[in-house]
């Protein structure tokens, strides 16, 4: 354990908790979960995935903390339970107020530190013990599936909306895209049949951007689309934002949401889903949703 | 047994906007506990688990034409449902309101005698009554059979044990503050941590085997025993100054349940003005006192008490 004779790998401080709280509980689809931390000198990613169908990363990169120090050589990793990192951050966030968190890794005994240092009356502080990590079961190259990319931008409420209707039919929802004319359908066949339709002419103010140059077609498990979007803060509806699909190689989904960790300083009272907002305070997380393989790529050229 | 009264305005909004509220949150049930002098709320004083909670009024704080009689030496005690009395309050006051400025209108309470619907036998009731100039309204609210006279001993007993004060208390941090961050920190442990140093400090901690969470407040108030020595511990860090101020001997710790942490604080509920922590002498229980001001004036309300004894989880702990 020398690394705690020497500077430590990395201290940092945040003012924006609330924003982290809300970004990192987006990706907490279950009570229970492990998540891996990595560490690096552009910011922090932290990872979480289940039964090597589903993966979620959060990055947190280094311009959204006041102070960013990193001091190791290559990356360190550590895991940690999800739920009790949230359920800490979350203490440190006092509403109404600016408060300032400080993060520190590794302690004596590989901890992971907290402290708040605002106040020198009044100070909060954790200790939380993290493990050797598990490793990352399927670190995914995530490739496009052919020449164009695959991908459509929807309004993040609309898709919200539309797979929380789906969880009627529930088991498997099956994502087509199509050129002509320019669509999105999500199907769900299970105890019944729910078809939803975003038709890019006829709404462009929900399905925002649309690329693709074949039809393509795919089948995800319900219970994994909906972790996707089943915890997306309420600041990123309210900022009405949209969230970017893209179906790459082998049908790999990847779900992509913005989350603005600390209010606009500027004046722009509408923001649109391109985001006017410095891009320095957001958080970008992402899912990678494998296909359901009965079916294989049978659409896929 | 008689008790009749009327209830105060004063009496009234103290007890409909803030007290009611908070007691309810502390338990829905509680004693009632009426003497010459006094009335007391009381929650878990002839039970030993949960959080204790004594609120005490002077008959004058509340009432006017206070009328008690027992062959007890005119005590009376009776264990209620706090939200049927706060709701039949309410519901009362409504038309309490409308009617105010005849000159008969008031607000009566009473203890009552009477058979309820499809019933001969006739249970107790606390009766509130308004009578105003063109209407008049009654809420019976169902009250246990007043307690024997062995039992108001035994409450009474209770009572004046649960007057033991510490040696040393800190006043604590902004209420609301200190509530929402009690109320984050309960999901992460069950069991918390509490000191209290005679410098004023007021730590707070939750350990599991995979986490350790805590806050730390400085150089709070102190009433009683105190001792000047914060400058001591400069740099070192929340943990080790308190477990030396524990060495030292001048600062004691315990162990309670953080809901029944969190429970006491919904004491802010009747808005108090502050709030004391102490332990109790050989770490009995952790012990709150909310403080009100006469309403204008810095000057403490001598009338009305309230404070909450928590049980300690590990007393061989200490």
């Amino acid at each position: 354990m020398s690394s705690s004779v020497e500077a430590p790998d990395l201290v940092c401080e945040l003012d924006c908790v609330q924003g982290v709280v809300d970004a990192l509980t987006s990706v907490r689809w279950k009570r229970l979960q492990d998540a891996v931390v990595e560490i690096s000198e552009h910011g922090m990613v932290i990872i979480v995935e289940e039964t090597a169908c589903l993966q979620a990363k959060v990055y947190l990169q280094r311009e959204i903390f006041l102070k960013y120090d990193y001091g190791a050589r290559g990356r360190p990793r550590f895991g940690l339970s999800l739920g009790l990192f949230v359920d800490c951050l979350n203490t440190f966030s006092v509403p109404g107020r600016s408060n300032t968190l400080e993060i520190r890794y590794p302690g004596s005994d590989m901890q992971l530190l907290l402290r708040s240092v605002d106040s020198s009356n009044a100070c909060i502080y954790a200790e939380m013990r993290t493990r050797i990590p598990e490793t990352i079961s399927w670190d995914y190259n995530f490739e496009t599936a052919g020449s164009t990319p695959m991908s459509f931008t929807v309004k993040s409420s609309a898709l919200k909306e539309a797979i929380d209707d789906l969880e009627w039919p529930g088991s498997s929802i099956q994502i087509t895209l199509q050129p002509s004319p320019p669509s999105v359908v999500f199907r769900g066949e299970g105890h019944g049949d729910l078809q939803i339709d975003f038709n890019y002419y006829a709404h462009m103010d929900l399905l925002i951007a649309f690329s693709c140059d074949r039809q393509i077609s795919h089948r995800y498990k319900y219970k994994f689309l909906r972790a996707t979007t089943s915890n997306i803060p309420s600041s990123v509806i309210r900022d009405n934002r949209g969230s970017k699909f893209t179906i790459g190689r082998g049908g790999m989904l990847k779900v992509q949401h913005l989350v603005a960790v600390a209010k606009p300083s500027t004046s722009h009272p509408h923001i649109d889903s391109a985001g006017y907002q410095q891009p320095n305070r957001i958080a970008y997380i992402e899912f990678f949703v494998k296909p359901e393989m009965e079916e294989d790529n049978v659409n896929d050229s | 047994m008689k008790f009749k009264a009327q209830l105060t305005d004063n009496g009234i909004n103290l007890l409909e906007k803030r007290i009611l509220a908070a007691l309810d949150k502390m338990g829905k049930v509680c004693h009632v506990f009426l003497t010459r002098d006094h009335a007391f709320f009381l929650h878990n004083l002839l039970n030993s688990d949960g959080v204790q909670s004594i609120a005490q009024f002077k008959k004058e704080s509340l009432f006017q034409d206070y009328r008690i009689s027992s062959q007890n030496e005119d005590k009376i005690a009776f264990s209620i449902d706090l939200s049927l009395l706060h709701r039949a309050l309410r519901s009362i006051l409504t038309i309490y309101v409308e009617s105010r400025d005849s000159d008969s209108s008031c607000l009566q309470i009473k203890l009552v005698k009477k058979a309820p619907p499809h019933s001969n036998q006739a249970v107790p009731f606390l009766t509130l009554e308004a009578k105003g100039y063109k209407s008049a309204v009654v809420q019976d609210v169902p009250i246990s059979k007043p307690l024997s006279r062995a039992d108001v001993q035994e409450l009474q007993l209770a009572l004046e044990n649960a007057q033991e004060m510490p040696l040393t208390l800190v006043k604590a941090p902004e209420l609301n503050l200190l509530q929402s961050f009690v109320d984050r920190m309960k999901h992460v442990g069950e069991v918390l941590g509490v000191s209290v140093s005679k410098c004023g400090d007021l730590h707070l901690q939750i350990s599991t085997t995979s986490i350790t969470l805590g806050a730390e407040f400085r150089n709070l108030t102190v009433l009683g025993e105190r001792v000047e020595g914060a400058a001591v511990d400069v740099g070192s860090n929340a943990q080790t100054r308190i477990e030396r101020a524990v060495q030292r001997g001048d600062a004691m710790s315990v162990q309670v349940s953080v809901k029944h942490f969190y429970k006491s604080l919904q004491s802010s509920l009747a808005k108090p003005d502050c709030a004391f922590y102490g332990i109790a002498p050989h770490g009995a229980c952790l012990i709150v006192i909310f403080q009100f001001l006469i309403p204008g004036t810095r000057q403490i309300d001598k009338s009305i008490s309230l404070h909450c004894r928590l049980p300690v989880l590990d007393p061989g702990s200490n």
